[in-house]
């Protein structure tokens, strides 16, 4: 049950959607991975990948133009 | 589709992010507004047409960054990892483009019937092997870059700092492909055959047709997101 962190700062599409793939792949079920980024588009492409896998996940802003998004892996 | 877990989560973030407050943008909005504004008066008086393109510009770029419509994913996505909603879209807006341009096109053919490319409205442009190498160029660019071109120059609005890498690399790339066209369009692009199937079945059968076409694309996409899902989970 731990928390990962994920720096995806200044990366754009579709990195950060690969890193979050691969990082997720090495965790357990359970983990929250937290994914900081500030490229606006990942947080619709990642939070619609991590549904549609089953995984729990939200988002939000933390400073100017700087999303975290959370996902809980399922499966 | 979030869990106590992450509420919990978000709750200690948000304490966290009260403690060094957030700056409020809405003062930096406040003043693009009015120097938007300011450019399309100048423009009412000097231009008329380019305040109507002024006012569109205007609005395809928040339609733009609100939606994160983006061209470059629609393409990259269905591969990378089978999810083709943004695709979808895409289709949807080919099939409006599709009957705009139908009846824009049909209004500019005279009475005749015949159909006279040069005086139709919109790019129709010769097609040969020069097209399809130009696609796979600007489709590997595309990708690299992280987005098209409407796509990097909305980021670049929105702040995002990597993309103003890609916005050099684009102004070389299109000062290059406008001093060097004449050399393609002597080489290649003259010798191509313009393509214009209205000119061979009529104008509303060929829109009918497209629509069929791209109806059928969009329920071939739809079937491939759900497929995805369902082999994935």
């Amino acid at each position: 049950m731990t928390e990962i962190k994920l720096d995806c700062m200044y990366e754009a599409c579709p990195i950060p959607l690969l890193k979050a793939i691969k990082k997720l792949e090495k965790m357990d079920i359970g983990d929250v991975l937290i994914l900081e980024t500030d490229h606006s588009c990942s947080i619709k492409n990642v939070v619609e990948w991590a549904k549609k896998q089953g995984h729990n996940v939200d988002y939000m802003e933390v400073g100017e133009g700087e999303w975290e998004i959370y996902i809980e892996k399922r499966k | 589709m979030s869990s106590n877990r992450i509420e919990e989560l978000k709750k200690r973030r948000q304490r966290e992010i009260r403690v060094n407050k957030k700056k409020n943008q809405k003062f930096y909005a406040f003043i693009m507004s009015i120097i938007s504004i300011i450019i399309f008066i100048f423009l009412l008086q000097n231009n008329k047409i380019y305040s109507i393109f002024w006012v569109i510009g205007l609005l395809i770029g928040i339609t733009l960054q609100r939606s994160r419509f983006c061209f470059a994913a629609s393409f990259r996505d269905p591969i990378m990892v089978g999810s083709t909603s943004i695709l979808k879209a895409i289709i949807i807006a080919f099939i409006i483009a599709t009957i705009g341009f139908g009846i824009i096109q049909y209004d500019s053919i005279d009475s005749s019937g015949v159909i006279d490319i040069d005086r139709l409205p919109g790019q129709i442009s010769p097609v040969g092997i020069h097209t399809a190498i130009g696609a796979i160029l600007f489709g590997i660019g595309m990708v690299i870059a992280g987005g098209c071109a409407s796509g990097t120059l909305m980021r670049i609005g929105e702040g995002f700092l990597l993309q103003i890498v890609v916005l050099i690399g684009f102004i070389i790339g299109t000062v290059l492909g406008a001093y060097n066209f004449e050399f393609w369009d002597k080489l290649i692009i003259k010798k191509s055959p313009t393509i214009y199937i209205p000119k061979y079945i009529g104008l509303p059968t060929a829109v009918i047709l497209q629509i069929i076409f791209l109806t059928v694309l969009y329920f071939i996409a739809d079937w491939y997101d759900k497929k995805n899902n369902l082999m994935s989970s």
